[in-house]
């Protein structure tokens, strides 16, 4: 089915009611209004509070864990351990390399052993303090270095390398053979934390003895299920999840919500009777899984007009304690490693290694932030041994439609980054900004960064989505999705795809927030997928629901279905606007004469399909593409650096709504800002030093710069509602690069880690000019 | 301890303790669920109030320290008119995403244009310094403060 | 966060009823702002059993000049010292320096005697005082006496307060006319940040000679701490950029800054940015001196 052109082909219409509008979302108001209910405004007086008790050693083995002091502290209730667990105790996303509650042994500095269960904070922590455990403490690997020694002790059995990943296309000592420049660089990112600013949480309340509902913070509601009811060893039916408004999540609630969200339900279930665990910052900023550090070793070969000849990657992922994610994480990066550029031969080595460090997990852009940051960063320094400008190279190189990825996936359509370079090379005034500009102490300088970002779930996994759509009596619409509502809006995004198919009035529709018993699973919020996979599902579902009211309207109005329009919630005859029917009066026709009112949407895309060997094949269904330019100015005297002003620039295939779409990217931007130049999380033998607000530092609104408006490039995929790709991810990809390839600009300097903070680059700044 | 305190216009007569912060008594024993619990060290901004119509940190303010005084939180302005224009602009500028920073921003703007109707976008920007926001990275949220100005001139 | 442990608060009303408690009262302190202190009580760095909150005493909050003295009451708040008119007339380094502690929320309610008595070694009220001049007044129930601030800070985060002593008002001279000063701050990012470093300069300029030099660093020391041996650089001198910059770069080895492992900026980076600081907190200064002839 092709999506794009429901439009034309489906409603016979050449004009958008709502799709491409900027349109008021539908929880706006709530939240103003601070109404929206997040987890933690659920929790009502007399819900058992839940700490967790945690491993305050890097590497050891538990030879003793006596919790009766715990046990005898007043307004404790329970304390948990491992032994009850009466399912599985194993709580790992890919790998089973992670207990739910660790027994024999922990792996970082913040791993949980217990759960204690009391009447309120004061009493849960006493009784925290009061469990005591006797460790035999192991060495430990903090570093990549460390863990892949020879004789370095194995974190888990299966030793310190978790998984591996490669890529093999074309024959790279050929084409460096054909290369004039070289550039070898090796680049290191570090942890970064999502800092959302609602913490984590999750609420649980037993109903009888043979089921729980949880509320949580999340971004998966079925994977919570299935993770809850792993532990409980009981049926997935048995279990009820229902996310609630969630403060951010960025990734990081998708890994969060399982393991929070299960240790509510055992507290719950064990005492019979609600019980809620919320995180506070320090558990949040120290303890949460966060984005893997990488050390990228890249070999990028170009002749001498600047074509792409070759490309040598290597890649370690630092996983921390556990694998998690690594498997989609070090899979994304290694099918990304030539950036959105056709490099004809290039070989990817990628490895996950355990350290005992807290673990790492999803977070925006995922692996590709580390690798576009690598590739981008080489070709500005290719540039330069070229004597080309950055952005002639880039676009001798640039993905096209007939050209192929880093997997060889052969792109033949949907492909919009060229226009978005030419797009933010105009607005910027590049060529001008080119020019050396120094006044004082200040040089300014402007860099690009461009980035690639494969749309829904990695590693080929097959993937759909599903929702539904109720027509009531009254004319108005109960839209219901599992895709989640983290600020992004996506659901709201799916509301005006079903308004737009409808013709029904945007604020007549209610989005239902998910709760799995009783909706069809959409399947996860991340990779971007949400509103390309779910929102094509709504549009399905819509779509079905059409053809029944469209059927009754016709037969009512006494004309060919060919011949109905429907519109600001009336269906009528084309040739003749006036005679009509309101969706209400419709709605009841419906009931009436037994034709459903309600429809089930699924999509599923095409089938993806690649070779382990080779790691060749088709990677994703769709790639969102952005480019973004940034203007720094650097104090020379101090290291401090300005971001003046960023020109970004996204193709979106469609834009369902172009004032979330900025949104969107304007708050990547501001997450790149903070990874590209302050966020910096520091640890001492495996212990977060800085696990806080006020020592790990995120922009606040002083630092914002000046944006320009966003340049909305529009290369519909075929296969999605409308045409629409996922925007969530790709613009923080590419700011960063684009900041730290202005301050090579300004300062001849190029950086190979991040953040460059004002001592780091002063540090550097005043050793180059010895 | 029996504390006795204006809350959003009307008074409040309430239990509390010498060491629960103004924040839990708002959330746990008012059922103010607007401030929001962040960080508990002042620096996010989330659990911001107005305290006699300066916005504060309600984490860092002791219970018993309202006493006498006016508390105002987003609750008690949804009929004030200036309050109306910042939480349209709001929502015509997109300036609201996953919402938990919304209501302490909103004090924090509403203070700020109750002072100065005019402010510059600096002034806008330092007013929301100490509430952060994860989401939008600030740029509508300074736009809408903005707009909002304009809005309740006219 | 911990939960706040246990205390007795008391509310007293006036200063004499706040001294005596204090006296009376083992294991008392006092609360202004609170917003360390919270932290304080939370992390356990704090264990008093009673607890003096100065809120309810009206007498210690006010602004005032008279006979030549800025005189300022130690629970005035930051935020007051910020939007207060003869502060931004007569003292507007101080008012500077104020506007860039913490936000908002936090100015609202930290007060400046707090910020002072936090001893935190890059206060940012302190530098700016520190090169007024400012004298503080402690009382207790034995009467007050007076104290340079700079001996007010004993140590990082502890102040000159024996048990039962309460700082009550901090007092410097109006300045005269050719004077000017200037705050310099390096935090790590724009808004709502701790210094890594800050820096404030006082000059009195007799045409073109410096009649009389005050520079002071934040976090650059164990307290914040006035620099005399660069200040007698600078007295008598005729001002020019060169005089500026011997100043400014003799900072380098006047400066102590934190040689831990893990401090918010390394040792070198502080010696390195309190000769850049200096330059610009003198360079401000002049110029606003020389503005300000009459």
């Amino acid at each position: 089915m092709e999506y794009d052109n429901i439009l034309e082909n489906l409603l016979g219409r050449s004009q958008f009611l709502v799709v491409g509008k900027s349109v008021v979302r539908a929880d706006a108001l709530d939240k103003a209004l601070g109404r929206a209910k997040f987890t933690a405004d659920y929790i009502q007086k007399g819900t058992i509070v839940v700490k967790v008790v945690r491993s305050t050693q890097p590497h050891a083995r538990i030879k003793r864990l006596d919790v009766d002091g715990a046990l005898r502290t007043p307004g404790v209730h329970a304390v948990l351990t491992a032994s009850d667990v009466p399912g599985l105790n194993q709580i790992g996303y890919a790998i089973p390399d992670q207990p739910f509650l660790n027994v024999e042994k922990v792996h970082y500095i913040g791993d949980p052993i217990a759960l204690v269960c009391a009447d309120d904070e004061w009493s849960a922590m006493e009784g925290v303090d009061a469990v005591v455990i006797d460790y035999d403490p192991l060495p430990a690997n903090f570093t990549i270095d460390e863990t892949l020694k020879k004789d370095a002790i194995h974190i888990h059995e299966s030793g310190n390398v978790a998984l591996t990943s490669r890529i093999r296309k074309g024959d790279v000592e050929k084409g460096f053979s054909e290369a004039e420049m070289v550039v070898e660089e090796t680049y290191e990112t570090p942890f970064q934390e999502h800092m959302y600013i609602e913490p984590d949480a999750a609420l649980a309340i037993p109903e009888g003895r043979e089921k729980v509902t949880v509320i949580g913070a999340m971004q998966s509601p079925f994977l919570v299920r299935e993770k809850v009811a792993h532990v409980l060893g009981w049926s997935l039916n048995q279990v009820r999840v229902i996310q609630a408004f969630t403060g951010g999540a960025f990734g990081g609630k998708d890994d969060t919500g399982p393991l929070v969200c299960a240790k509510a339900v055992l507290a719950a279930v064990k005492l019979g009777r609600p019980a809620a665990l919320v995180f506070d910052r320090e558990e949040v900023a120290a303890y949460t899984p966060k984005r893997f550090p990488a050390r990228i070793r890249y070999r990028f070969g170009a002749d001498s007009d600047g074509v792409f000849k070759a490309a040598e990657v290597d890649i370690t992922l630092d996983c921390g304690a556990y694998a998690n994610r690594a498997p989609f994480w070090l899979w994304r990066q290694t099918v990304h490693a030539a950036g959105p550029y056709e490099v004809p031969s290039i070989h990817v080595d990628g490895r996950a290694v355990y350290t005992n460090k807290v673990f790492g997990g999803s977070f925006r852009g995922f692996g590709d932030l580390a690798m576009h940051f690598a590739v981008e960063t080489q070709i500005d320094r290719l540039a330069a041994k070229l004597g080309m400008d950055p952005i002639d190279v880039r676009l001798k190189n640039v993905l096209k439609v007939g050209k192929r990825t880093t997997s060889d996936q052969l792109l033949d359509h949907s492909v919009g980054i060229e226009k978005c370079i030419r797009g933010v090379v105009e607005a910027s005034d590049w060529s001008h900004r080119r020019e050396s500009r120094r006044i004082g102490v200040k040089v300014r300088g402007v860099g690009i960064g461009c980035a690639h970002h494969g749309i829904s779930t990695s590693r080929g996994a097959p993937d759909w989505s599903a929702a539904s759509l109720i027509l009531n009596e009254d004319g108005t619409l109960t839209y219901r999705t599992t895709i989640c509502e983290l600020g992004q809006g996506t659901p709201f995004g799916h509301a005006k795809i079903v308004s737009e198919i409808l013709g029904a009035p945007i604020d007549s529709i209610r989005i239902e927030i998910p709760d799995t018993d009783t909706m069809p699973n959409a399947r996860p919020t991340h990779g971007s997928r949400g509103l390309t996979l779910g929102g094509t599902a709504a549009a399905d579902a819509a779509l079905k629901l059409r053809q029944h009211m469209v059927k009754v309207a016709a037969g009512l109005l006494e004309c060919d279905e060919g011949s109905i329009e429907m519109r600001d919630g009336r269906a009528y005859r084309k040739e003749d606007p006036s005679t009509g029917i309101e969706f209400k009066e419709l709605a009841q026709e419906l009931y009436v004469r037994g034709v459903s009112p309600a429809a089930y949407g699924f999509f599923v895309p095409p089938r993806r399909f690649f070779d382990p060997n080779t790691g060749l094949g088709v990677s994703y269904p769709a790639y969102t593409f952005a480019a973004t330019v940034a203007e720094v100015e650097v104090d020379v005297e101090t290291g401090q650096v300005e971001v003046v002003k960023i020109w970004p620039a996204m193709d979106v295939g469609k834009a369902i709504d172009p004032l979330m779409i900025e949104g969107q990217i304007q708050g990547a931007i501001s997450q790149g800002i903070g990874f590209a130049l302050m966020e910096d999380l520091r640890l001492e033998n495996g212990k977060v030093l800085n696990p806080n607000f006020t020592d790990y530092v995120v922009p606040s609104s002083l630092d914002t710069p000046e944006v320009a408006e966003t340049i909305i490039v529009e290369e519909p995929y075929k296969h999605s509602a409308f045409g629409a790709k996922g925007v969530g991810e790709p613009a923080i990809i590419s700011i960063v690069p684009a900041i730290t390839n202005a301050i090579y600009h300004a300062t001849g300097i190029s950086f190979n880690t991040v953040p460059i903070t004002a001592e780091r680059l002063y540090t550097v700044l005043k050793r180059s000019e010895q | 301890m029996k504390i006795s305190f204006t809350l959003n216009g009307k008074k409040a007569e309430v239990e509390t303790s010498t060491n629960q912060t103004l924040l839990d008594l708002l959330r746990d024993d008012l059922g103010v669920k607007s401030v929001k619990k962040g960080c508990e060290a002042g620096e996010c901004g989330a659990c911001t109030v107005l305290l006699d119509g300066k916005p504060v940190t309600s984490c860092l303010i002791l219970a018993p320290q309202v006493e006498n005084r006016h508390v105002t939180t987003v609750e008690g302005l949804v009929e004030d008119e200036l309050m109306g224009a910042l939480r349209e602009a709001f929502m015509e500028d997109g300036a609201i995403q996953c919402g938990f920073c919304t209501p302490g921003v909103l004090l924090s703007a509403y203070a700020l244009l109750k002072e100065n109707p005019k402010p510059t976008e600096l002034e806008v920007k330092k007013s929301i310094e100490g509430n952060i926001c994860r989401c939008t990275g600030y740029f509508k949220i300074i736009e809408a403060v903005m707009d909002a100005a304009e809005r309740a001139d006219t | 966060m911990k939960p706040i442990p246990n205390f007795i608060l008391h509310r007293p009303e006036t200063l004499e009823e706040a001294l005596k408690l204090l006296s009376e009262l083992e294991g008392s302190r006092p609360i202004a702002g609170g917003t360390d202190l919270l932290i304080g009580l939370r992390e356990g760095d704090c264990k008093a059993k009673h607890l003096v909150d100065l809120g309810l005493a009206k007498e210690l909050r006010y602004i005032r000049e008279d006979e030549g003295m800025i005189r300022i009451g130690s629970t005035t708040t930051l935020a007051q010292v910020v939007e207060s008119r003869l502060i931004n007339a007569k003292a507007p380094v101080l008012s500077e320096a104020s506007s860039l502690v913490g936000s908002v929320q936090i100015r609202n309610l930290a007060t400046i005697g707090g910020n002072l008595c936090n001893a935190s070694p890059g206060a940012d009220t302190a530098p700016p005082l520190l090169v007024l001049g400012a004298e503080v007044t402690i009382a207790s129930r034995n009467g007050s006496k007076s104290m340079t601030l700079s001996e007010l800070f004993a140590g990082p985060n502890r102040a000159k307060l024996a048990s039962g002593e309460l700082l009550t008002e901090i007092y410097f001279p109006v300045t005269p006319a050719g004077s000017g000063a200037s705050f310099q701050k390096l935090g790590r990012r724009k808004g709502c940040t701790l210094s890594l470093i800050n820096a404030a300069a006082y000059l009195e300029m007799n045409g073109e000679a410096c009649r009389e030099a005050r520079v002071a660093f934040g976090a650059c020391a164990p307290t914040p701490m006035r620099v005399l041996d660069a200040e007698v650089l600078l007295r008598g001198v005729k001002l020019d950029i060169k005089a500026i910059e011997d100043v400014s770069s003799a900072c380098y080895g006047l400066v102590q800054p934190s040689t831990r492992a893990h401090a918010r900026a390394s040792e070198e980076y502080r010696r390195e940015m309190s000769c850049v600081l200096m330059r610009r907190a003198l360079t401000e200064a002049w110029q606003r001196a020389r503005r300000n002839m009459r």
